[in-house]
C-alpha cells in the first residue's frame, strides 16, 4: 500500500505535532462551539415544550407513531458503527491505516451513541418514568419487562454498546493522557494525572495492556455487528409490510458502516486541516477509508435491489404495493434522495483521482450522510402510513418540534466532538508510533518500515 | 502527614535510571541485565514486541479475567430472563407456563456476556499492570514521549552496572 514508506516525521515528533490542539485554539473553535451550543439550547427548549404541553406538539399520531425521533435514533446509532469497526474489526485484521484515524472515529462513536440514546427518551414522552418501561424493574402489578420483545433487546444492546465503546476508547487513551500529563505543569498536570490513572508506561503495564486491548477488540467485533442487527429487529420482527424481511440485519449493518465512514471523513477533513495533521492522517489512510465507504455503498445498493426483488417474488400484494409506492408514491422524493446519495454519488469513489480530490470526496460524504438519514425516514414513514387496511391509512410530515430537536441532537454531537478536539489527543499517540519507522540506531540513517 | 506519605508518597528506593533514544540500545542493555539477574523496570512510549521478547514475558493473565467476566455475563443474562419468566410466566399461544423460550433470550445473554467480559478485561489490565500505583515513581517525562527508560534497583553510580547503563544512554540519573 506504500503507507509504511514516506513518513516525513519521526517518532520523536509525534507528541509535539499532535498535541497542538491542547494549546490556544483558533478563534473559529469558539465560533463553532457557540453555534453548537445554540443548537443544543434550541433543541432543549423544544423538548421542554413537548414535555410541558404533551406529545401532541410532536405531530406523532395514528398510524405514524414512529417518525423523525426513531429516524434520528437509527441514524445516530448507525453513525456510531464506523468507530467500532475501525477500532476493533480493523485492529483484528491488522489494517495498519486505522491507527491514524481510530481515536477520532471512536470519539465520534461515543458522541453519536449518546445522541441516539436520547431519542427513545424523547420519544416516550414522560421521560421521568422511562426507566420503568426500559429496564427490568417490576411495576406495581409485579410485571416484568417482556424479554421476548426486540425493544428490550435494543435497550440492552445500545447500553452495552455505549459502555463497551466508552471503555475501549478510554482505555486506548490512558497512555496518551499520561503523555499529556508529562507535558503539563501545575493544576493541569494533576487533572491529566488523575485522568491517566497514574499510568507510568512500564513494559509490564504495556504487556497486560496490549493483551487487554486485543480482547476488547475481540469482544467489540461481534458487538458492533449485533447492535445494528438488533436495531433492525425493532422493524423486522413486526409484520409491517416493508419491514418484515430477513435481509434487514446485514442491510442495516452495511448502511450503518457506510454512514459512519462518511461521517468520519466529514469530521476528519476540517480537523486534519485545522491542526495540521497531514503528516499523520495521511492521504492514503483517507483513501483506504473511502474504499471502505465504496464497499459498503455497494452492499447497500445490492440490499435495496434485493428488497425490491423479494417484494416482487414473494407474491404478497401488501409488500408489492409498499415498494411500488416507494418508487412513485407520496413519499417517492425521500426514496430517490436515498438512492442517489447512497448508491449513485459514491460511485465516483471507483476513481482514484476523485478519491484523492478532497472537495469532491467531502461533498459526496456529506451527501451520503443526508442519504442515510433519508433512508431511515423512508423505511419508517413509508411503511407506517399505509398498511393493510385502507381505512387506517394516514399522512405524516415532520413538525417544527421534531425538526428543532433533531437540530439540537446535531448540536449535542458537535459540542462533544469539539470538546474532545480541544482537550484530548485527536490521534492515538501510542498507536501512530507503531506504524511509523521504529527508533533504531541500526536503521536511524536509512528510514525503514515499522511494525512486525 | 507521615501516614499520607507512606500511603501515597513515592517509594524512595535507591537506583539508577538511564534514558535511551534507540530501541535496539535499550534491548541490548536489557539482555545483559537479565543475564546478570538484576532487578529493573523498563519504561516505553508504546508496545514494541521486540521489548517483550527481550524481557521474556509469559502470556498475560488478563485472559482469565476476560473469560470469567464473559461467563458470568452470559449466566446473568440468561438467568435474568429465565427468572422473570419463572416469576411471571408470559403464556404465548395458550402453551403451558414453564416452557422457556431460550432463543428469545440469546440477545440478552450475548449482550451481558460482552458487557461483563469487557469490564472484567479492563479490571484485569488495571489490577495486573498496577494502574494506579501511588507508590510507583515517574523517573522521566520523556518515556511517554519517544524515549526508553531503564531503572535498575539497589545500585548507585559507582556500581559496574551503572557503567553498563551509561554506555549508550542519553541521560543517567541516580535516585536515592
Amino acid at each position: 500500500m506504500g503507507m509504511v514508506e514516506g513518513w516525513q516525521r519521526s517518532v520523536a515528533d509525534v507528541n509535539n505535532d499532535i498535541l497542538v490542539n491542547t494549546r490556544k485554539p483558533h478563534p473559529m473553535f469558539y465560533v463553532a462551539l457557540a453555534a453548537s451550543l445554540l443548537c443544543v439550547v434550541l433543541g432543549g427548549v423544544f423538548w421542554g415544550i413537548q414535555i410541558t404541553r404533551g406529545m401532541g406538539v410532536a405531530g406523532l399520531n395514528s398510524p405514524v407513531y414512529w417518525g423523525v425521533y426513531i429516524t434520528n435514533f437509527v441514524f445516530w446509532v448507525g453513525i456510531g458503527h464506523a468507530g467500532t469497526l475501525i477500532s476493533a474489526i480493523l485492529f483484528l485484521f491488522r489494517a495498519r491505516w486505522r491507527n491514524s484515524v481510530n481515536r477520532s472515529a471512536e470519539a465520534m462513536t461515543i458522541f453519536a451513541v449518546m445522541c441516539a440514546g436520547m431519542f427513545p427518551l424523547i420519544h416516550v414522552g414522560r421521560v421521568w418514568v422511562a426507566a420503568y418501561w426500559m429496564l427490568p424493574l417490576p411495576n406495581t402489578n409485579n410485571l416484568w419487562v417482556n424479554f421476548r420483545s426486540p425493544l428490550i433487546w435494543d435497550v440492552f444492546a445500545i447500553s452495552t454498546y455505549l459502555t463497551v465503546s466508552l471503555l475501549f476508547w478510554y482505555m486506548g487513551m490512558i497512555p496518551d493522557l499520561a503523555s499529556l500529563r508529562d507535558r503539563m505543569r501545575g493544576f493541569k498536570r494533576l487533572v491529566y494525572g488523575v485522568l491517566s490513572f497514574g499510568w507510568r508506561g512500564t513494559a509490564q503495564q504495556w504487556h497486560h495492556y496490549e493483551t487487554g486491548y486485543a480482547f476488547l477488540a475481540a469482544l467489540a467485533t461481534p458487538l458492533v455487528l449485533s447492535v445494528h442487527s438488533v436495531v433492525s429487529w425493532d422493524f423486522a420482527m413486526s409484520i409491517q409490510p416493508g419491514w418484515h424481511t430477513t435481509i434487514f440485519p446485514p442491510y442495516f449493518v452495511a448502511g450503518a458502516i457506510l454512514s459512519g465512514c462518511a461521517m468520519v471523513y466529514t469530521l476528519l477533513m476540517p480537523v486534519r486541516w485545522m491542526f495540521r495533521l497531514q503528516d499523520y492522517i495521511r492521504q492514503e489512510h483517507l483513501d483506504a477509508l473511502l474504499k471502505l465507504t465504496l464497499l459498503t455503498s455497494s452492499i447497500v445498493f445490492y440490499a435495496y435491489a434485493v428488497e425490491f426483488f423479494v417484494a416482487w417474488y414473494s407474491g404478497n400484494v401488501y409488500e408489492q404495493e409498499i415498494f411500488a409506492k416507494r418508487l412513485h408514491g407520496d413519499y417517492a422524493f425521500y426514496f430517490w434522495v436515498m438512492v442517489f446519495c447512497n448508491c449513485i454519488f459514491p460511485l465516483v469513489f471507483w476513481f482514484k483521482r476523485l478519491r484523492m480530490h478532497v472537495p469532491t470526496a467531502f461533498v459526496v460524504c456529506v451527501l451520503i450522510n443526508v442519504g442515510m438519514w433519508f433512508e431511515r425516514y423512508n423505511i419508517i414513514v413509508s411503511s407506517l402510513v399505509e398498511d393493510f387496511l385502507p381505512g387506517s391509512w394516514g399522512h405524516y410530515q415532520p413538525s417544527w418540534t421534531e425538526m428543532f430537536i433533531t437540530l439540537g441532537s446535531f448540536g449535542w454531537f458537535f459540542f462533544w466532538f469539539l470538546i474532545f478536539c480541544r482537550y484530548f489527543p485527536i490521534v492515538s499517540l501510542s498507536e501512530i508510533k507503531l506504524i511509523m519507522p521504529k527508533p533504531m540506531r541500526s536503521q536511524s540513517s536509512a528510514r525503514q518500515a515499522g511494525g512486525d | 502527614m507521615a501516614i499520607l506519605r507512606r500511603l501515597f508518597g513515592s517509594r524512595q528506593r535507591q537506583g539508577v535510571f538511564a534514558l535511551y533514544e534507540y530501541l535496539d540500545d535499550a534491548i541490548a542493555v536489557i539482555t545483559k541485565l537479565r543475564a546478570q539477574g538484576d532487578k529493573f523496570d523498563v519504561f516505553t512510549p508504546t508496545y514494541y514486541h521486540e521489548l517483550e521478547a527481550a524481557l521474556g514475558y509469559e502470556p498475560s493473565k488478563v485472559r482469565w479475567f476476560t473469560l470469567t467476566g464473559a461467563l458470568l455475563g452470559v449466566t446473568f443474562g440468561f438467568g435474568l430472563c429465565l427468572l422473570t419468566d419463572y416469576d411471571w410466566p408470559l403464556v404465548v399461544g395458550g402453551k403451558t407456563a414453564g416452557i422457556y423460550s431460550l432463543p428469545a433470550y440469546v440477545v440478552i445473554g450475548f449482550e451481558m456476556m460482552i458487557l461483563l467480559g469487557a469490564i472484567a478485561t479492563i479490571l484485569g489490565v488495571l489490577l495486573l499492570g498496577k494502574v494506579p500505583n501511588p507508590k510507583g515513581r515517574i523517573y522521566s517525562t520523556q518515556t511517554t514521549d519517544s524515549r526508553f527508560g531503564i531503572y535498575v534497583y539497589g545500585i548507585d553510580d559507582k556500581h559496574a552496572t551503572a557503567k553498563l547503563l551509561q554506555e549508550r544512554s542519553v541521560e543517567l540519573e541516580v535516585f536515592r
